[in-house]
């Protein structure tokens, strides 16, 4: 049991009023004996403390060094290593990029970053609840092992017939994923505006140039250019 | 929660899952349990961005729903699972201690993934295993199952609760939300799956490593339609059979510190023994003979019968208690006091925090303090044999810090003052709580200092990255060496300094909070287990 230090006993009116009474005669009257706890009469008390303590107060005593050795190099590599992995993996949710005012033709094939209406993973849809379902946005890598063994026979075929069929592919896996989803009005519009993630080499059968032409020169200029050792032509 | 957690918290969630999972996370652990629309409104972010989030903290086990009447489903935040994010380099160390890289990668995964199926598993490790190894190479699928098989039999992994198996509900609409549920005898049961393949390296060119022609690539479209045959069976990472092995880990060596190697090994025989029997929350193990211990000893200790038992009659006669002796049938039976030991280490922990901030008199005291358990100022300053105004002093910043507390005892019922004694005590439950929560203000400072280190210079970062970028590209189609000199030196001397100092306050920034999250795990124990036995 501990009691909290002066606490106010309605029973005894004797100690209130010599409390009271003694106000104003003496350093300040404490309902209990100091000398139990040890300050004499006549001590010097510390001065009363009138600001927070500071933010850095002086170090009394330097603190032990780390552990250092083969475990603990080990074990702060994988951390690192785990920090930079995490940031890479789907499961690390970004705000969507902000919409831009108008619509540019390089916006199709530009790379997109993340967006709102759609997840980048696959998770069991068995075990969340219905609420929770959202768009699975497939990833490039699944488009790719359906377009490559087009390729070869694609040279000498017409563009034009490549372009439908992808096109119809497209369609098709898009359809596959929105059977998967709940009904949802917007399919149509989502489509649309649907940005899949391409990579340079993949959109050559769109079209003759390589990624960089789209490059709007938007992010230019957005590295600060001060102290640079070689100036950009 | 406490402030200090939730800080820590906020912190952990917004390094590893981003901002907007942070503040679902967030939001969900100061408010308690609460449904969607509810999330969304008090959040301000949008719907679907409180759906992505809620699908990564139930995935990764952080949150759990539940389903109330009328069809509500309400999700709560599990604020202890999220601090245990600290812990997992400690987790995968472990892994790779007992079972090596194959088990490091499976424990991994499992931690990365939040919960995975055990042929993705395999399939993934198998896969990053061939990487690393040389050219033509791999790594058999049969190889990274037995370890998982392993890491499953002594209880490293386990199975998540499964979603129940209904026939066609025709009894009305399904529900909102499956109730998971699991049977304690499946925890540990693995599927007869006959994973056979070989890992696969990442370069797709046309040699594969294992020589499959280029025309089975456009199979693995269709391989994914396939039925997987453990399909609904996920498994995760058992954080406390862990916590169980770290727990084992500290009470040998703590025996080792006290006493010789011999002696720790017979307590981590004994320990091992008791791996299966005892229940992770027991106060002692279950009574192990001698006759027992002795068979069980590790091959290569030869050591007498005699002796053993001399060594247990010694470890069961130390003052610290970490062995008892529960009686004399075969030989003697003894057991490990678990909770003992747990409060031991914790006493240690604050003794030895007191010695390095307040100096080693004050450490005196508080050793003192602890021993005789209550103590009047007088007495304290005869015991210690330190001058009267010191002791004061040393005791009334300990008072301050709260190591130490006062206990009134009246003389007489109108609880004078002036007779009363007060004395001096320690609680040790109480100063192990303060600790805990200094930790956690500990380690969220050393999360943020980091992070402004690395904010602080982050132009300078990113620079190098993009020099190192070039450098490895270069060196990939093959440029001269003065070249590669030239883009070197774009980074300047002083910047390359610059560089240095950071990394090095970066490293030491975690080497920092491994060490404090070791103090947080005795502590965090020694408190779960006191409140079991209350």
């Amino acid at each position: 049991m501990v009691f909290p230090i002066g606490c106010l006993n309605p029973q005894a009116p004797s100690i209130m009023a010599s409390r009271g009474g003694g106000r104003g005669c003496g350093r300040g009257q404490l309902t209990f004996n100091v000398e139990a706890v040890g300050i004499g009469k006549g001590d010097a008390l510390p001065p009363p403390t009138l600001q927070p303590s500071p933010l850095f107060p002086p170090l009394e005593f330097r603190p032990v060094p780390l552990p250092s050795g083969e475990e603990g190099e080990y074990v702060l590599a994988l951390k690192q290593e785990l920090r930079g992995a995490m940031r890479q993996l789907p499961y690390f949710i970004r705000p969507a990029v902000p919409k831009r005012d108008v619509e540019r033709y390089s916006d199709k094939y530009q790379m997109s970053g993340p967006i709102d209406n759609a997840i980048d993973w696959n998770p069991d849809w068995r075990r969340l609840p219905r609420e929770l379902k959202i768009r699975v946005r497939k990833l490039q890598k699944e488009r790719t092992t359906i377009i490559l063994p087009k390729r070869p026979p694609k040279t000498t075929e017409d563009k034009e017939e490549t372009i439908q069929k992808l096109e119809t592919l497209e369609k098709k896996e898009e359809e596959v994923t929105s059977e998967e989803d709940e009904e949802k009005e917007e399919e149509e519009e989502k489509e649309e505006e649907e940005e899949e993630e391409y990579d340079e080499e993949e959109h050559e059968e769109e079209t003759d140039y390589i990624m960089s032409y789209f490059d709007n020169g938007e992010d230019f200029g957005g590295d600060s250019d001060d102290n640079m050792d070689e100036a950009i032509y | 929660m406490t402030q200090a957690e939730i800080k820590l918290c906020s912190l952990l969630l917004q390094e590893h899952f981003g901002e907007i999972v942070e503040k679902i996370g967030v939001h969900l652990i100061r408010t308690g349990s609460q449904p969607l629309r509810v999330i969304a409104h008090d959040t301000g972010t949008s719907l679907d961005q409180v759906k992505k989030a809620l699908c990564v903290l139930i995935q990764h086990n952080l949150v759990i729903y539940q389903v109330h009447k009328r069809g509500v489903v309400e999700y709560e935040a599990q604020c202890n699972r999220v601090l245990r994010m600290l812990r997992y380099p400690r987790y995968i160390y472990t892994a790779k201690t007992l079972y090596s890289d194959t088990g490091e990668l499976i424990v991994e995964e499992l931690l990365l993934n939040g919960k995975m199926t055990m042929s993705a598993v395999v399939k993934k490790v198998a896969d990053r295993l061939t990487e690393t190894m040389e050219d033509g190479k791999t790594m058999d699928y049969a190889e990274v199952s037995n370890t998982f098989v392993r890491l499953v039999d002594t209880h490293f992994v386990q199975r998540c609760p499964l979603v129940p198996a209904t026939e066609n509900s025709d009894t009305g609409p399904p529900p909102p939300a499956p109730t998971l549920v699991i049977n304690e005898k499946d925890r540990y049961l693995v599927p007869k799956l006959s994973l056979i393949g070989k890992g696969k390296r990442r370069r797709s060119s046309d040699e594969d490593a294992t020589g499959e022609p280029k025309a089975k690539r456009p199979k693995q479209s269709t391989d994914n339609k396939e039925p997987i045959p453990d399909d609904g069976i996920y498994w995760q990472a058992n954080l406390d059979r862990f916590h169980q092995h770290f727990r084992d880990q500290a009470i040998v060596s703590a025996v080792a510190n006290r006493m010789d190697q011999t002696s720790s090994e017979i307590v981590r025989t004994m320990l091992r023994m008791s791996e299966v029997t005892t229940p992770s929350g027991a106060p002692f193990t279950q009574p192990l003979s001698s006759n027992e211990i002795f068979r069980s000893l590790p091959v290569g200790y030869n050591i007498s019968k005699q002796v053993l038992d001399q060594y247990l009659t010694l470890l069961a006669d130390d003052p610290l208690e970490f062995v008892g002796k529960s009686g004399d049938s075969g030989g003697g039976m003894y057991v490990i006091n678990l909770h003992k030991a747990l409060g031991s280490l914790a006493t240690a922990t604050l003794e030895s925090v007191v010695q390095e901030r307040f100096g080693s008199r004050c450490a005196r005291i508080f050793r003192l303090v602890l021993q005789k358990k209550h103590l009047e100022q007088k007495q304290v300053e005869d015991f210690a044999m330190i001058p009267a105004k010191e002791a004061k002093d040393m005791l009334y910043k300990m008072l301050s810090e709260n190591f130490i507390s006062l206990q009134e005892i009246p003389k007489t019922p109108d609880h004078a003052p002036s007779r009363t004694f007060y004395l001096y005590t320690v609680n040790i439950l109480s100063a192990a709580r303060m600790l805990l929560h200094r930790c956690y203000k500990s380690v969220a400072n050393l999360i943020e200092r980091r992070q402004f280190e690395t904010k602080e210079n982050k132009r300078l970062l990113e620079k190098s990255q993009r020099v190192e970028a070039i450098i490895a590209s270069m060196q990939a189609t093959g440029a001269e060496e003065a070249q590669l000199q030239e883009i070197e030196e774009m980074i300047t001397a002083p910047e390359r300094q610059q560089l240095e100092t950071l990394k090095r306050n970066v490293n030491k920034l975690d080497a920092c909070e491994i060490q404090v999250d070791e103090t947080i795990f005795l502590l965090e124990s020694y408190i779960e287990s006191t409140m079991k036995r209350q």
